[in-house]
């Protein structure tokens, strides 16, 4: 620590602190631009000069580190002299504008310039004027504003690594740009926009909309994905007129990506169900909440009475809060008498907390976002993870870039710049494989630590017949066959398992590309032998991070609205856990078993299954056609749907009840690293719309089995009382740490049951010429249910078009914006393509928000152990139209 | 005229002497590199050159071998030579003629310096502008590169030399060797905050030394005649050796002349330099380059030194000297020079960007008549609101001219405002400004 004075106040600050933020901590705030604590500091715009005790010059605060015994003072004559005259350069070609600026009233230059200028300037000379450029259809850039500070250009350089702009000219003439001569193609993060301390940098989708302060203000949590960052929603009139962060907020410590950023307006579609909707004479038409409940509770008693509670299911999405998902569960398992319900935790998050707990007994990570950012070395497989989970991805890029951590990648798409983040860019060792081959990268990894080795000496001790085991199951591969089946040498193999084996931390990342692939749940699993191998399980700061895609997926888990488990999760039989459940909701719970999603759709269609309630949740817009969800939903005598739109899905329902998206309710998230953290609500209910609990509890009520709560927060207090790590809303996460007499099982006995399985390198089908794969995918600009119903979104990207590599599109004879036909036995699509150098030759790449027509080729299969369907890629034939 | 024994120019002024490898090896070239590599311990090579008084002849005039030895001892990483051959000073022009008559001068200064400091990768950044000068370069780095002077295993000892030459875009900021560095490294050149020096992150942040082409020309002779021979020449103990002064203006014979430091500014004008062009009285000099503030002539007697100069209130800078006769309006000339700042002005922080821009108006405005008595007010104010709060030394230098123009010839800014006044014209706005 050093000591060191300012304005005579003694304060003590650890050793690196900049006087600028020592003097903040001590509350005397020195007025500056440039300076913004997420970035390396850059000294430009000279606004933070304090005078220094024996230092002749006045110095930048914002670049001079503290030292022991050092006299500032920030407000001497001089120094406010300095503070004025800064300004008034900075004011001499600003065009004054604050009339018509976004930024007025929370502008650092208005507040800057209210304290230390006259309001008459002696500039008598020609301001500089930028003429007007189009920028973009969402970033609004006004030049003649800015001061030249740089934070745009720094934060998308330092921060997202994206690198979209750039200070052209010179001198006076000095503007942000973009490197293209085409519009703005960037992440969309909007961190120019909230970074910039003037209105030079602003948004289109609220201009001219509003005067901070005319605007109420909520702290919530995004539903675009897992990562679960904290958003404040303002709003004038009930209307959403933009989204931003606090700097340092939340878990994504104030930066977001463009779902979080532009994505708000979803909520508010003009599309909104504004009512319930019941099915007459095979139309659905507007009805009262008090005629939709009744029909629906007096059918459901009429179906229970004759076919049983088992003829009943339920499906909810994890984008409802732990307080909906919550009460759906308690309300199929009570008032409904089943226990046959899922959720689209089905569709990946649940191989990852499935691996978890089988080897680990946790169901949450054992590493936070921190421990990301202090890896030493970083495994990430199957993702790339910008697209899917943008701010888990920032982790990521702040560990490689600014602490210098061995980055390690297993993923279908190749290095190459672009106008989007592609991790494997930042890779010291990328293994480009196709997706159907990221296991036996992995198995070449275990192969290597144990061949090299590197196998840590207490887990040989600890577990010697499991050490065994697995040696002898990978001695059996041969490398020949590892290489060619990966295209990568064993030399590479070896030196990325000697990185990982030999880090201080390491941390594996896993996404999509592998919780939602084929081997899924497989796979995962041998991630974790991967750690324990290595000896990075268990370790503080070590661990497996299987990556959310929902934004409550993990909740969804928790709540016990997925086939296997009761709120806990606990398993669906383990009598312990039953007879505590009972003895709180003083009620059996009911004896059947738990459907999967598919399994569900397969009762509907014999059907065993004869109602549904679907929460939100969608199966006939996600699955691809050859699961027939549609077949088998329109079999249902009952099916009630809880939607903010009329999806696919909702289309078929008897019964549609408007719900409140999660701007409009309380409750919570839990994120992918398992922090629990408050959703608020921002704006009154759309139409007759209620929270998904609300209408449950509404039911439960009319069928006789009250299940009431006062508000969101009762439920929590139920789940708090049930459920471990839901205390304190938003604190901190407190990872848990491996159970070790489950670790100590797996290693006896668990990991034997589906070795042989999980360590065969199974030959992988050999591409025929011709043919690509094609993989739908999630892309940065869409996820989550309603990403689509977005403006701000839609601006980016509002259509499929499909990715492929150039010598792929040459040997087609295509290129950018032309048409091909996509087909194979089950059937086509046209779509215009673009190239895009990171796709490697034979894999089109197509975006899963626009896959209506894409669903069409897709096949399912479904996870032997985990039931998780299987829907993302399949074999196609391209040609030009 | 008294003369003088010329040691940068010498291979040049020899008769038939064309800068090929092979003229300045028989005119005793890479001798010095031979006795030091291997033979003379690194640090013994700086601590000669600590000794010999060598300063910087790029403009800040620091001492050499000092520089050298702020490198780190212990780092064992890759350390970088860069040789600043952007001359861009107005007014300078003696890197551009030692590159293209004599470039072996150089590059031997350069491989004793890598040597001394432990840098195996040498760059040279060269104006853009110099075309030729690039060519020539080339040329002489393939010479030397085949000879074995520069390149792996340099005339058997082992050590490894590589050397490179970069050529700058056109902004003259690019000088400064901060933003020389970020240049070299493929970024928008704008200059470092300093601290860090260049010494510890310098290159890719390695450790790395900027030195000027004369400052490396003249090792090879402080090798070869001894850091006590040149430490004899100009005004010892603090300028040392020759310099090319580079004369400019209203002189019958404009041009290089290397002399010893100290020489008076009369000697140089008056004696080498032929004299006032049409022997009209001398009314301004600028000493160092347009960073340089306005002597008058009444400094006719400062000695050319790093410290005289210093003392009458300017800087030996570049050694870039331009004259002006009588009858040159000093507005006008600080005008002249105000445009370059301002065209210059790399725009990285506030008052230089802001000021240059503001005072070149002003001083538009003084020039075509349209100025007002307040304008001198703000000037003044102006130049002081830059002084010693910019980033880099470019701050200091735009306003060089004003500040001395103003305090030496103000009676012509009045006079100027005054005939504005009675002409009527003091409508303020100026017609359509380029910026
Ligand atoms: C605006 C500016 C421009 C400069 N231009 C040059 C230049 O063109 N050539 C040069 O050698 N030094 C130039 N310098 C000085 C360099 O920053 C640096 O001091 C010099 O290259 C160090 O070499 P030396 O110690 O051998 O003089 C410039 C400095 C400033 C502030
Ligand atoms: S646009 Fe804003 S953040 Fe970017 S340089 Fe200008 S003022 Fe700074
Ligand atoms: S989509 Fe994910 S990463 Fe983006 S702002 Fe929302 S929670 Fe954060
Ligand atoms: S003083 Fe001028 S040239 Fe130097 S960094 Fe600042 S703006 Fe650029
Ligand atoms: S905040 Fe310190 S120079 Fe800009």
């Amino acid at each position: 620590m050093v000591k060191l004075t300012i304005d005579g106040v003694p304060i003590t600050a650890p050793k690196g602190t900049l006087v600028i933020e020592a003097a903040r901590q001590a509350g005397i705030m020195i007025p500056h631009f440039c300076y913004h604590p997420k970035l390396k500091w850059d000294a430009n715009c000279r606004m933070c000069l304090v005078e220094i005790e024996r230092v002749p010059k006045l110095q930048t605060s914002c670049s001079t580190p503290v030292a022991e015994g050092m006299v500032v003072r920030t407000a001497t004559t001089a120094v406010t002299q300095a503070h004025k005259s800064v300004l008034e350069f900075i004011l001499a070609n600003h065009p004054l504008d604050c009339p018509v600026c976004d930024q007025g009233g929370r502008c650092d230059l208005q507040d800057f310039s209210h304290e230390y200028t006259p309001t008459t300037s002696r500039f008598i000379e020609v301001k500089r004027i930028f003429p007007k450029e189009y920028f973009s259809a969402l970033i609004e850039t006004q030049m003649n504003r800015c001061v030249q500070c740089l934070r745009c250009v720094r934060y998308c350089d330092e921060v997202m690594d994206v690198k979209a702009l750039a200070p052209a000219g010179r001198g006076t003439m000095t503007e942000i740009k973009h490197f293209t001569h085409h519009e703005l193609d960037c992440e969309f993060c909007g961190g120019c926009v909230q970074i910039c301390p003037v209105g030079a940098i602003t948004s289109r989708l609220s201009m001219y909309e509003y005067r901070p302060w005319m605007l109420k203000r909520a702290d919530t949590i995004c539903t675009y994905c897992g990562d679960g960052c904290q958003i404040t929603i303002q709003t004038k009139e009930n209307k959403l007129i933009e989204v931003n962060t606090a700097h340092g907020a939340g878990r994504n410590n104030g930066d977001l990506c463009a779902r979080g950023f532009f994505g708000y307006h979803a909520s508010t579609h003009p599309d909104r169900l504004q009512h319930p909707l019941v099915r007459r004479n095979g139309e659905l038409v507007q009805a009262t909440w008090e005629e939709a409940l009744g029909f629906v509770a007096e059918t459901c008693i009429r179906l229970k009475m004759e076919h049983g509670a088992e003829a009943f299911a339920g499906l909810i999405a994890s984008r409802c809060t732990n307080e909906d998902l919550y009460v759906f569960q308690k309300f199929m398992r009570l008032a409904i008498g089943t226990n046959r319900i899922d959720s689209s935790a089905r569709y990946g998050q649940i191989n990852g907390v499935r691996a978890l707990r089988r080897v680990q007994g946790t169901h949450r990570w054992a590493v936070t976002f921190e421990d990301i950012v202090a890896a030493d070395a970083l495994l990430l497989v199957g993702t790339n993870i910008t697209e899917t989970n943008p701010i888990t991805g920032l982790k990521v890029k702040e560990a490689v870039k600014k602490r210098t951590a061995t980055l390690l990648t297993v993923d279908a798409l190749v290095p190459a710049v672009g106008t989007i983040s592609n991790i494997a860019n930042l890779a010291a060792h990328h293994f480009p494989v196709h997706p159907d081959r990221f296991g036996h990268v992995v198995l070449g990894l275990i192969k290597a630590v144990v061949e090299d080795g590197l196998v840590d000496q207490a887990l040989a001790h600890r577990a010697p017949a499991y050490v065994q085991a697995i040696g002898d199951a990978v001695q059996a591969l041969s490398w020949p066959a590892l290489e060619s089946a990966t295209g990568t040498t064993s030399g590479a193999l070896r030196e990325a398992a000697r990185i990982f084996a030999r880090a201080a931390r390491g941390v594996v990342l896993v996404g999509q590309g592998v919780l939602r692939s084929p081997g899924g749940y497989g796979l995962t699993t041998n991630l974790l032998d991967l750690l324990l191998l290595t000896g990075q399980h268990g370790r503080p700061g070590c661990g497996l991070a299987p990556l959310a895609e929902e934004n409550n997926d993990q909740g969804a888990v928790e709540m016990g609205t997925v086939a296997e488990y009761l709120p806990g999760p606990c398993d669906l039989n383990d009598p312990t856990a039953r007879e505590r459940i009972a003895g709180l909701w003083k009620e059996e719970l009911p004896k059947g078993p738990g459907r999967t999603l598919t399994e569900t759709l397969e009762e509907a269609r014999t059907g065993k299954v004869k109602a549904m309630f679907v929460v939100g949740e969608n199966p006939v817009g996600s699955l691809p056609h050859a699961a027939r969800a549609k077949d088998a939903l329109a079999q249902l005598e009952l099916l009630v749907c809880q939607e903010l739109f009329l999806t696919e899905t909702a289309a078929l329902a008897h019964v549609v009840l408007p719900a409140c998206s999660y701007a409009e309710k309380d409750g919570s998230f839990t994120n992918t690293e398992g922090l629990v953290q408050p959703v608020r609500r921002a704006i009154e209910p759309i139409g007759e719309s209620r929270p998904d609990w609300e209408i449950l509890s509404a039911l439960s009520v009319l069928m006789g089995y009250p299940i009431e709560y006062g508000d969101a927060k009762e439920i929590l207090k139920e789940i708090r009382s049930l459920i471990p790590g839901y205390g304190l809303l938003g604190a901190g996460p407190n990872p848990p740490r491996p159970d070790e007499a489950v670790v100590s099982r797996y290693l006896r006995e668990g990991y034997a049951e589906d070795l042989a399985n999980r360590y065969a390198a199974t030959q992988p089908t050999e591409k025929r010429t011709g043919h690509f794969t094609l993989l739908v995918t999630q892309s940065l600009f869409h996820s989550g249910k309603f990403s689509t119903r977005s403006t701000g979104l839609l601006e980016i990207q509002n259509t499929g078009v499909l990715g492929l590599n150039p010598a792929d599109a040459a040997r087609l004879g295509v290129t950018d914006g032309d048409r091909v036909r996509v087909s194979n036995t089950l059937g086509e699509l046209t779509a215009p393509i673009k190239l895009l150098e990171r796709i490697p030759e034979g894999l089109a790449v197509f975006p899963e928000h626009f896959d209506e027509e894409a669903r069409r080729l897709l096949g399912v299969s479904t996870d032997p152990q985990t039931r998780v369907p299987y829907c993302k890629s399949a074999q196609v034939v391209i040609e030009k139209l | 005229m008294p003369s003088y024994e010329p040691i940068l120019t010498k291979n040049m002024l020899t008769p038939g002497y064309t800068g090929s490898l092979v003229d300045y090896e028989r005119a005793g070239g890479y001798q010095a590199l031979r006795k030091v590599l291997g033979k003379i311990a690194p640090d013994d090579v700086t601590a000669m050159v600590i000794k010999s008084g060598l300063r910087g002849r790029g403009g800040a005039g620091f001492p050499t071998g000092v520089k050298w030895g702020f490198l780190p001892k212990d780092y064992t990483g890759p350390r970088y030579l860069c040789c600043n051959a952007d001359e861009s000073e107005p007014g300078t022009f003696k890197d551009r003629q030692l590159i293209e008559r004599d470039p072996h001068q150089m590059l031997e200064g350069m491989a004793i310096t890598c040597y001394a400091i432990g840098a195996e990768t040498a760059y040279i950044y060269i104006r853009g502008e110099f075309v030729l000068g690039a060519k020539i370069l080339e040329k002489a780095l393939a010479e030397a590169r085949a000879a074995g002077y520069i390149g792996r295993n340099i005339l058997g000892t082992g050590i490894n030399i590589e050397m490179w030459l970069h050529r700058g875009a056109g902004a003259y900021i690019c000088g400064e060797e901060t933003a020389l560095l970020e240049s070299l490294e493929g970024k928008r050149g704008l200059p470092r905050v300093k601290p860090p020096f260049p010494a510890t992150h310098g290159l890719y942040n390695k450790p790395t030394v900027v030195n000027n082409v004369e400052t490396l020309a003249n090792l090879p002779y402080i090798v070869n005649r001894g850091p006590e021979w040149f430490a004899s020449i100009g005004s010892p103990p603090k300028s040392t050796g020759t310099r090319i002064f580079c004369v400019s203006g209203h002189v019958k014979r404009p041009g290089n002349y290397e002399v010893p430091m100290g020489i008076t500014c009369r000697e140089l004008i008056f004696e080498h330099a032929g004299g006032m062009r049409s022997d009209k009285p001398l009314k301004a000099i600028i000493p160092g380059g347009a960073s340089a503030a306005f002597f008058t002539d009444q400094h006719l007697d400062v000695k050319l030194d790093f410290e005289s100069v210093a003392q009458a209130g300017s800087m030996l800078g570049s050694g870039g000297v331009t004259i002006m006769e009588e009858g040159t309006s000093m507005v006008w000339a600080a005008l002249r020079l105000m445009e370059f700042f301002y065209h210059e002005s790399c725009g990285k922080c506030t008052p230089c960007r802001e000021g240059t821009s503001w005072l070149v108006q002003t001083m538009r405005r003084i020039w075509t008549r349209r100025g007002r008595l307040e304008d001198l007010e703000t000037l003044t104010d102006l130049c002081q609101n830059i002084a010693g709060r910019t980033v880099c030394a470019f701050g200091d230098a735009a306003i060089a001219p004003i500040t001395s123009t103003l305090k030496h010839w103000r009676h012509e800014y009045e006079e100027l405002i005054r005939t504005a006044e009675a002409a009527g014209s003091a409508e303020l706005v100026m017609p359509a400004t380029r910026h």
